[in-house]
């Protein structure tokens, strides 16, 4: 009969426990000489950096003996999975990375520890603010890439175009793309995907807002967003391939690019290394804007488990594979992304390379960025029905405005 | 001699089936040996400059050798007791009858229409109060039963008529003499199938292994070569050897049982 008291204590001191974190060093760890292992489970390096995280791993714990680092590497696209479920279980590693784009769910979720005492001047501020949340520094930026405007300079040599510059607009890039097009041999001026990330940034870059101040609903259905769909969908077929002629298959585009059938591409810098040599004389530039710049970036970065029994030892490994010089010598080396730290000179022997020669136009993007606009749990939907509606409007099968009304009511939905 | 017509154009037909079956491994395997190839839209069947680099390579990037072990002992092991357990609750739910036989064999077949991503999170949960995460038998455990063998083999044991069981019954014979020496023989076709789905099923499994296993050196096969897959980009080449290798086993088994199992999937009205 009197164990019902007892039951509910222990329920309550459980509870308690649980609340804060208490019994399992939520606090710093207790001394410095204490031997602990620490998860960190990655992306990042999957696919071929393996052997250059195990660097970086290696001088860590050599400047840290009592600390070893236990790393597992999922594959990007199954890592969310993974994490989910080991976020359910309660198995998460002590450190794990992130997308931008995920950041506001694990932060809602209490998935994520906010970082103390980290040293920010070690970072590039912009990447460093978009993992902030409420004042407070929830994850720490370990690399970046953006997009930028791939050109071939012998298709426009032979169409007596002038060569893209930063001052480029959406109007200089229409007509180069018209000379350059040349559907007897083959020949495409432009091409950029009709998709979510393009728009968002497109419509940055025609001076409009994806979502409203707020964040609870879509600012998109504008004349501005109109602009920005109709910009990107109009391409499609006049001067660049359209879905039926392979638009939007992987490889698609940089192939085009490769066989020297294309004269300007958006994308990102990780296309970069696989051009080498192909076609013979390539470059770089910052995107063209409309009334603004603005480029697309994409980071990663390293969050601490809220769970996680040494937090203090997880956040000296984030702190050192996102701003160690050992971590930025590695990356650069290996062409491993880029480091997001506030140093620049590592990136001396990067910018020393050649092809692409301009290698400026990477860091002089990052001055205007367009951020991935971020909903929270709902992203995937809303990536879906934006890539839907453009392809509507990119097939004639319904007018931007209609397209973009019926997009943003479904996204206001999601909102709500 | 009037029917000549018709098999030509049926064999055209099949012939033309057949073709596009075939053409997404050819097509895996043209990849694999084209250096730097991308899964572009119209794919080149003669490649230019012909390599087996990506093997190389693929050899270099994974402890192979142990990846393959891993996939085939756990396929093995799945197989081996998916049979015995699946063989052994087909015998009961055929021939003893008991009250509520056919509802129980019911829930059995409503576990077929759970899909396993439904399913990750509870059972990864129970795996880890059991302390079997990043274990072998964590991989196993899911697989040692299957509703689909059951149903299979249950099909199969009915169509055994039951006088064979009468007349054993008479000579003395008790359930487990009946099963082993009568029944199980002659559901060979049944079994050989099993084997086959059983294995596949194994052998392709992703997402468990994916979500239990931790350590590299113990992933198997598909988790391994989804590893080859940048955030960006992916090297198609080195993906696509790793394809056409994993195929191979699936495909030696499959000829070794083929007879079996059209039998055995023909004699179950199963499509």
């Amino acid at each position: 009969m009197n164990k019902k008291p007892l039951a509910a204590l222990g329920l309550a001191l459980a509870a308690i426990l649980a609340t804060t974190g208490c019994g399992s060093g939520g606090s710093p760890a207790a001394s410095s000489n204490e031997k602990v292992t620490i998860k960190y489970s990655n992306f990042t390096s999957n696919g071929g950096n393996e052997k250059n995280l195990a660097t970086i791993v290696q001088a860590f714990e050599k400047a840290n003996p009592n600390i070893t680092v236990q790393v597992t590497t999922l594959p990007y696209k199954d890592y969310a999975t993974a994490l989910q479920t080991d976020l359910a279980a309660g198995t998460q590693a002590d450190t794990f990375d992130i997308e931008y784009a995920n950041l506001r769910s694990y932060v809602s979720n209490g998935a994520v520890a906010p970082l103390e005492g980290v040293d920010g001047s070690k970072y590039k501020q912009s990447l460093l603010q978009s993992y902030q949340s409420d004042g407070k520094q929830y994850a720490l930026p370990s690399s970046f890439s953006d997009v930028v405007l791939y050109y071939n300079k012998a298709l426009f040599d032979a169409a007596k175009v002038a060569y893209p510059t930063s001052s480029w607009t959406w109007a200089d890039e229409t007509a180069a793309a018209k000379k350059i097009t040349d559907s007897a041999a083959g020949v495409f001026g432009d091409f950029q995907n009709v998709s979510f990330y393009e728009f968002y940034k497109a419509l940055a870059q025609t001076g409009g807002k994806f979502l409203n101040d707020d964040g609870k609903s879509v600012g998109f259905n504008s004349p501005q967003g109109i602009k920005a769909a109709e910009w990107l969908a109009g391409k499609s077929g006049t001067t660049m391939p359209t879905p039926a002629q392979g638009a939007g298959t992987p490889d698609f585009d940089t192939k085009l690019f490769k066989d020297g059938k294309l004269g300007m591409l958006h994308s990102g810098i990780w296309v970069a290394s696989s051009f080498a040599d192909s076609p013979k004389n390539w470059d770089i530039a910052v995107e063209p804007g409309d009334t603004q710049k603005a480029s697309a970036e994409f980071s990663n970065a390293i969050a601490v488990a809220a769970n996680s029994k040494n937090k203090a030892a997880a956040q000296k490994w984030a702190e050192y594979m996102t701003s160690s010089d050992v971590m930025a010598q590695t990356r650069i080396s290996a062409g491993w992304e880029l480091p997001a730290t506030s140093d620049d000179s590592f990136l001396k022997p990067y910018l020393a390379k050649d092809k692409p020669a301009n290698r400026k136009a990477i860091f002089d993007a990052l001055d205007h960025v367009a951020l991935t606009p971020v909903i929270g749990d709902n992203q995937q939907k809303m990536v879906d029905i934006i890539t839907n509606a453009l392809g509507e409007i990119e097939a004639k099968r319904s007018t931007a405005a209609d397209a973009l009304k019926g997009a943003s009511d479904q996204i206001n939905a999601l909102l709500k | 001699m009037r029917k000549h017509p018709r098999l030509i154009a049926l064999n055209v037909l099949v012939v033309a089936g057949a073709a596009v079956m075939v053409f997404p491994f050819l097509w895996a395997f043209v990849t694999s040996i084209s250096p730097g190839a991308g899964l572009s839209a119209t794919p080149q069947l003669i490649p230019e400059n012909p390599s087996l680099s990506a093997y190389a390579e693929l050899l270099q990037r994974l402890p192979f050798v142990q990846i393959v072990l891993n996939s085939l002992i756990l396929a093995i092991l799945t197989t081996v007791f998916q049979l015995a357990t699946s063989s052994l609750a087909a015998y009961v739910f055929s021939r003893m009858p008991f009250k509520g036989r056919n509802a129980v064999f019911a829930v059995y077949l409503a576990t077929m229409m759970v899909p396993l991503q439904v399913l990750v999170v509870p059972l990864f949960v129970e795996m880890k109060s059991l302390g079997l995460i990043d274990t072998y038998l964590g991989v196993l455990l899911p697989g040692v039963a299957s509703a689909f063998g059951v149903f299979l083999l249950r099909q199969a044991m009915n169509s055994v008529p039951t006088d064979l069981d009468q007349a054993a019954t008479l000579d003395g014979a008790g359930h487990f003499r009946i099963f082993g020496l009568i029944i199980l023989p002659l559901v060979r076709p049944a079994l050989a199938t099993l084997t086959v789905f059983a294995f596949l099923n194994s052998w392709n499994s992703f997402l468990w292994p994916l979500i239990i296993l931790r350590t590299p050196a113990m992933k198997t096969l598909p988790v391994a070569l989804a590893a080859l897959q940048g955030q960006y980009t992916t090297q198609w080449d080195i993906v696509m050897a790793g394809s056409v290798v994993s195929v191979l086993p699936m495909l030696a088994l499959y000829i070794f049982t083929q007879k079996y199992i059209i039998q055995g999937v023909a004699g179950t009205g199963l499509k």
